[in-house]
C-alpha cells in the first residue's frame, strides 16, 4: 500500500516535471474535454429530436401492417413507404390501449398530394365570372372594378411580351399570343364583354390566362387522422389561425410553416424572413449574402403585387409609395422595386409601412381560413382521386415553429384521408361485384378482346337515338341524393371502423418505452393482429438515423484524435523514459524489480492522463452547464427540429464524462505499454554510468 | 571472520563492434565483514567493472563472485534484484536521487521496496539516519534545494537505511570539492565504525584513498602488481591475487 502511495506520489510530482507530460497532458485535456462536450451535446439533441418527433405525428412508437414492404418513415416528405393498410383500426385500438403504459393509439397515414392554383389572372377571372352570374349581387361597380383589373393584367402582359421580343430571339414569342393580347387590350373587345360575358371570359381563359406563368402546384404532404384523437394526444398542437375541426367533421388543418411558406404573398414572406433575421437573429444585410438575395429578388419580383392591384388600388399604391419614398415616379413595378430596395438602415421602417398601407391593398395569402380546397392525390393504384376538403385553420408544434420538417406536415381528417388514399373495402369490392353482375359485365381476355368486343356476324350491336337522359328511368325510379360531405358529421364508431396506414402509440412512461414495444408486439402476435411495432427513431426514418450517423462520427472523430494521440503519447513516454534512464537504472540497482518500473511507468502515465482528463472533463462540463443556462440558438430552422425549440439547453451526459474516463484510461495504458517495457529492460548498470 | 566477498579468477569481456575489450583480466579478491576498502586506479583500469560484478549488476564473463555465501552468476534477475536490496547499499558519484521525492522519502524508498518494516518503523529508521547524516532538518527539501555534499550525504543514509552488508561507492567525492570529499569520506568511515557495515569504494583520489584500511590497485583489469597491499591505518592485509 505504501509503495502503492509512493508510486502515486511520484507520479503526481512527475506530472509537470517535463514538457514533455505537459503536451501528452494537453492532448488528453483536449480529447476528453471534446468527448464530454460532443457526447453531451448529442445526447441532448438525441433528446431534443426524440421529443420532436414524439411530439410531433410520430409517437413513441409507431405500429404498421407486418406484410408491409417498407416500414414507416414519416418524415421522409415524398417518399412514400409502401405499406400494406391495417383495414380496420378499430380492431387494434383496443388490444393496445390494453397495455397499462398505453396512453393513446392514433391512427395515422401519411400522403401527400397536389393542390393546383390558376394563377393571378384565372383568380380574377373566377370573381368577374361569379360576378356577372346570374343571380350575383355583386354591385355594377365591383363588376366593372374587376374588368378594369383584368385589364390592366392584359396591359402588364403586353408590357412584359413586347420586353421579351426584344431581347429573345425570334420566333419565342407566339404571333397568335400577340393578336389574342391586342384583342383582349382593345376597348371593343370590353364593349362586347357586356353583352357575352361568358364568351369573352372563356377567350380570356383560354388565351390569355395561360401567358401568365405564375400558376402554382404546391405539394402537400399530410398526415390522416382523427384530428379530435391527435389533438389531445399530441399537446404541443396549438391552433395559429382559423379553429380546429369540429370533431367528427371532414377539414383540413393546414400547417402553419407550409401556410407562410406556399400560400403567403411571396414579397411579404421574404420581408418576414429579413425581419427575423435582423430581429431575432442579429444579422445584418449588409453582411449577408441570403439577405442580400431576399431584397434583390423583392426588387425583381415585384409582378405577383402588381397583378393582384386593380387600377383603383394601384393608384393608391403609387401615392403611397410616392409619399414615403419621396418620389415622382408613376410607374408602380418602378416604385415598389424602389421600396423593396432595402437596407439595414431603412428595412423596418419600410416593413411597417409595407403591413400598415401597402398590405391592405393585396391579398397577403391565397388562401383563408374557411375555404375550401380541391387535393389531388395518387390512390395506391395510381389513379388520382380528388376531394373537395375545408381548411378550418392552420396549427403549429409549440417549440417546433420554425422547423421545416414538423412544419412540413398538415392534417386532414381520417375519412378524407381514406377516400384520396383509395382503398377498397372488402364490402365496397362485394358491392362493386354486385352492380357488376347487375350490369352484365363480362370480362374480356386479353388474347379475345378483338373477337370478343369487335367480332361476330353483325356489325351494328345497337341502335341508338340522340335523346336527353332521363336519370329517373336510368336509375331505375330511385332519386338522386345529393351529400354535402363537408357537412357530414361522423361518430367516432365510424372513424374508427376502416382503414389506417399505421399508429402512433403515446406511453405514459416513455423510458418504458422498450417493454412497452415488447408487449404490445407480444399482444398483437398472440391476437394475431398482424402488427409490427417499431419505436419513434426508426419511425422518423432518416432522421431517426440522423443521430446514429452523428454518434458515428462523434466517436471516429475522438477514435482519430485519441489514435493520434495515442501516437504522440507513445513516442513522448519513449522519449521521456530515455531522459529517465539514470533514475530508473538507479531503482534498479537498488533493488526495485522490473514489476516495480512497469508499474511506475504505468501508474505515472495513468494518473497523467486522469489528472489531465478531469481538468478536461471538468472544463468540459463547465462549458456545457454554461450552455445549459445560456443555450444555443438554432442555426437555422431545420435545427428547431434536433433543439426541440429555436434553442438547444444541453444537459450533462454522465454517460460521455465516464466513456470519456474509461477511453482515457485505456489510451494512456496503451500507450504507456511499450515505453513501460522499455524501461523494465533498463539494466541497473546505468546508474553506474559516469556524467560524461 | 567469513569473507562477505570473494572474487575468483574473475574476467569480464566487453564487445564493442566485433572486437571484445576485456575489462578485467583474472581478478582474485576477497573481502572481510567490517572492511573500508578502496580500489583504486586511472580511468579505464576496470575499477567500476569490478565494483559493478560486486554490486550483482553485472556478471562475470568468467570466474566466480561470491557475495555474501551467494555466486552471482547462478542468481536469476529477480535474485539478483533481492541480494542488492537487502546485502548491499550503492553510493553513486552523481548521487542519483529521485528528483520529485524528498529527502525523506528517497532514504525511505529501499525500505518500502523490502515491505518489511511498518510506516512507523520506517520513519523511525530514517530519521535516525537523517540525524547521524545531519539532514534531519531538511527531510522534507528535494534533492535540487541541497548542496553537492549534502546530496552525497542522503545517498548514504539510504545505502545505510536497509542495513545492509556491504556499502559500494563509485567515486563517490568525484563531483564535490575537496573539503566536502573529506567530510563525506569521514562519514563513511563513521558509519564503517558505528555499523560494522563493509565499505568498497572506487577512487582515483589519492587523499580519499589514504582513508581507507585496504587499498586494491587496478592497472589494465589486473590487480598491480599481484601481491598483498598492507593496510596502512589498520595494519591488516588484503588478499589479492593475479592469475
Amino acid at each position: 500500500m505504501s509503495s502503492f502511495l509512493l508510486l502515486l506520489q511520484i507520479s503526481f510530482r512527475n506530472i509537470f516535471s517535463s514538457f514533455l507530460n505537459v503536451v501528452i497532458g494537453l492532448i488528453i485535456l483536449v480529447g476528453t474535454l471534446f468527448f464530454v462536450v460532443g457526447g453531451s451535446l448529442l445526447a441532448s439533441i438525441d433528446k431534443g429530436m426524440s421529443r420532436s418527433i414524439i411530439g410531433s405525428i410520430g409517437g413513441d412508437a409507431q405500429v404498421y401492417q407486418a406484410s408491409s414492404k417498407d416500414s414507416p418513415a414519416i418524415f421522409e416528405g415524398w417518399q412514400i413507404p409502401d405499406l400494406d393498410p391495417i383495414p380496420d383500426f378499430s380492431k387494434i385500438k383496443g388490444p393496445l390501449l390494453s397495455n397499462p403504459n398505453v396512453k393513446s393509439v392514433v391512427p395515422e397515414g401519411i400522403n401527400t398530394a397536389i393542390v393546383v392554383y390558376g394563377n393571378t389572372i384565372d383568380q380574377i377571372l373566377e370573381k368577374l365570372r361569379k360576378a356577372v352570374s346570374p343571380g350575383s349581387k355583386q354591385p355594377r361597380e365591383k363588376v366593372e372594378s374587376l374588368k378594369a383589373h383584368v385589364r390592366q393584367m392584359v396591359s402588364v402582359i403586353q408590357t412584359d411580351m413586347a420586353k421579351l421580343d426584344k431581347v429573345a430571339s425570334k420566333g419565342s414569342f407566339d404571333p397568335d399570343a400577340a393578336k389574342d393580347l391586342t384583342k383582349a387590350s382593345s376597348s371593343e373587345f370590353w364593349k362586347g364583354f357586356d353583352r357575352d360575358p361568358f364568351n369573352h371570359l372563356e377567350f380570356l381563359e383560354n388565351k390569355i390566362a395561360y401567358l401568365i406563368p405564375d400558376s402554382d402546384q404546391i405539394f402537400l404532404s399530410y398526415v390522416g387522422t382523427d384530428l379530435d384523437v391527435f389533438a389531445k394526444a399530441f399537446d404541443r398542437m396549438q391552433i395559429v389561425d382559423g379553429t380546429a375541426v369540429p370533431p367528427g367533421h371532414r377539414g383540413m388543418l393546414l400547417s402553419k410553416y407550409v401556410y407562410e411558406e406556399m400560400f403567403k404573398l411571396k414579397s411579404a414572406h421574404r420581408l418576414d424572413k429579413i425581419h427575423e433575421a435582423l430581429t431575432e437573429k442579429g444579422k445584418k444585410i449588409a453582411q449577408d449574402p441570403d439577405l442580400q438575395d431576399l431584397v434583390k429578388q423583392n426588387k425583381l419580383q415585384t409582378r405577383e403585387i402588381v397583378l393582384q392591384l386593380d387600377p383603383l388600388s394601384s393608384q393608391k399604391a403609387v401615392s403611397l409609395l410616392q409619399n414615403n419614398l419621396g418620389l415622382k415616379e408613376t410607374d408602380l413595378p418602378k416604385l415598389l422595386s424602389a421600396f423593396f430596395d432595402t437596407d439595414d438602415a431603412n428595412f423596418e421602417g419600410r416593413y411597417k409601412v409595407f403591413y400598415d398601407q401597402l398590405a391592405p391593398l393585396v391579398e397577403l395569402y391565397r388562401l383563408k381560413p374557411g375555404e375550401t380546397l380541391t387535393i389531388k392525390a395518387y390512390t395506391k393504384s395510381g389513379v388520382v382521386s380528388a376531394v373537395n376538403i375545408k381548411i378550418y385553420g392552420t396549427f403549429q408544434f409549440k417549440g417546433l415553429e420554425k422547423s421545416d420538417v414538423a412544419g412540413g406536415m398538415s392534417l386532414m381528417d381520417i375519412m378524407s384521408f381514406r377516400d384520396l388514399y383509395g382503398y377498397v373495402t372488402p364490402e365496397k369490392m362485394a358491392e362493386t361485384k354486385s352492380l357488376e353482375k347487375e350490369a352484365g359485365v363480362k370480362f374480356v381476355a386479353r388474347d379475345n378482346a378483338e373477337a370478343d368486343l369487335f367480332g361476330g356476324s353483325s356489325s351494328v350491336v345497337q341502335e341508338t337515338t340522340q335523346k336527353k337522359i332521363n336519370d329517373k328511368a336510368e336509375l331505375g325510379g330511385a332519386k338522386v341524393k345529393r351529400v354535402n360531405l363537408t357537412e357530414q358529421v361522423y361518430s367516432t364508431e365510424e372513424m374508427e371502423k376502416g382503414v389506417a396506414m399505421g399508429a402512433a402509440i403515446l406511453l405514459k412512461d416513455s423510458s418504458k418505452l422498450k417493454l412497452t414495444m415488447k408487449e404490445l408486439q407480444e399482444i398483437s402476435d398472440r391476437q394475431g393482429l398482424g402488427l409490427k411495432v417499431i419505436d419513434w427513431q426508426t419511425a422518423a426514418g432518416y432522421l431517426g438515423k440522423f443521430i446514429l450517423v452523428s454518434k458515428i462520427i462523434l466517436y471516429l472523430a475522438t477514435a482519430i484524435i485519441f489514435v493520434v494521440a495515442l501516437v504522440i503519447i507513445n513516442n513522448a513516454m519513449v522519449m521521456a523514459t530515455l531522459q529517465r534512464v539514470r533514475e530508473i537504472g538507479t531503482m534498479r540497482a537498488i533493488g526495485a524489480r522490473k514489476g516495480f518500473v512497469l508499474g511506475m511507468v504505468l501508474t505515472e502515465t495513468v494518473v497523467l492522463g486522469l489528472a489531465f482528463g478531469t481538468v478536461g472533463a471538468a472544463l468540459g462540463s463547465a462549458f456545457v452547464l454554461w450552455l445549459s443556462r445560456h443555450g444555443i440558438g438554432a442555426f437555422n430552422d431545420a435545427f428547431y427540429f434536433f433543439f426541440s425549440g429555436p434553442r438547444l439547453y444541453p444537459d450533462l451526459s454522465i454517460g460521455s464524462l465516464v466513456m470519456a474516463f474509461i477511453v482515457v484510461v485505456m489510451v494512456t495504458c496503451i500507450s504507456a505499454l511499450y515505453p513501460a517495457l522499455m524501461a523494465t529492460r533498463v539494466s541497473p548498470i546505468q546508474a553506474m554510468a559516469s556524467d560524461d | 571472520m567469513a569473507d562477505i566477498v570473494s572474487i575468483q579468477d574473475v574476467y569480464k569481456d566487453y564487445p564493442l563492434d566485433k572486437v571484445v575489450v576485456p575489462a578485467l583480466r583474472g581478478v582474485s579478491l576477497s573481502v572481510k565483514q567490517g572492511d573500508f576498502l578502496s580500489i583504486v586506479g586511472p580511468s579505464g583500469s576496470g575499477k567500476t567493472t569490478l565494483l559493478n560484478l560486486i554490486g550483482c549488476v553485472d556478471v562475470a564473463t568468467k570466474g566466480t563472485v561470491l557475495i555474501d555465501g551467494h555466486d552471482t552468476k547462478s542468481l536469476n534477475d529477480h535474485q539478483l534484484t533481492d541480494l542488492r536490496l537487502n546485502t548491499l547499499g550503492f553510493i553513486f558519484q552523481s548521487f542519483n536521487l529521485v528528483p520529485v521525492l524528498s529527502v525523506f522519502q528517497n532514504v525511505e524508498f529501499p525500505l518500502l521496496l523490502q515491505r518489511r518494516l511498518t510506516p512507523a518503523e520506517r520513519a523511525k529508521r530514517v530519521d535516525e539516519l537523517l540525524v547521524k547524516v545531519g539532514l534531519d532538518k531538511h527531510s522534507l527539501h528535494r534533492p535540487s534545494e541541497l548542496s553537492g555534499g549534502q546530496r552525497q550525504r542522503v545517498a548514504i543514509a539510504r545505502a545505510l537505511v536497509t542495513r545492509p552488508k556491504i556499502v559500494l561507492a563509485d567515486e563517490p567525492t568525484a563531483n564535490l570539492d575537496s573539503v566536502t570529499g573529506e567530510n563525506i569520506i569521514d562519514l563513511m568511515k563513521e558509519m564503517n565504525r558505528e555499523e560494522k557495515t563493509t565499505f568498497i569504494f572506487s577512487t582515483h583520489d589519492a587523499k580519499v584513498m589514504s582513508h581507507a584500511n585496504s587499498v586494491i590497485k587496478l592497472a589494465d583489469g589486473k590487480i598491480a602488481d599481484g601481491k598483498p597491499v598492507r593496510d596502512k591505518a589498520a595494519g591488516k592485509k588484503v588478499k589479492a591475487g593475479k592469475h
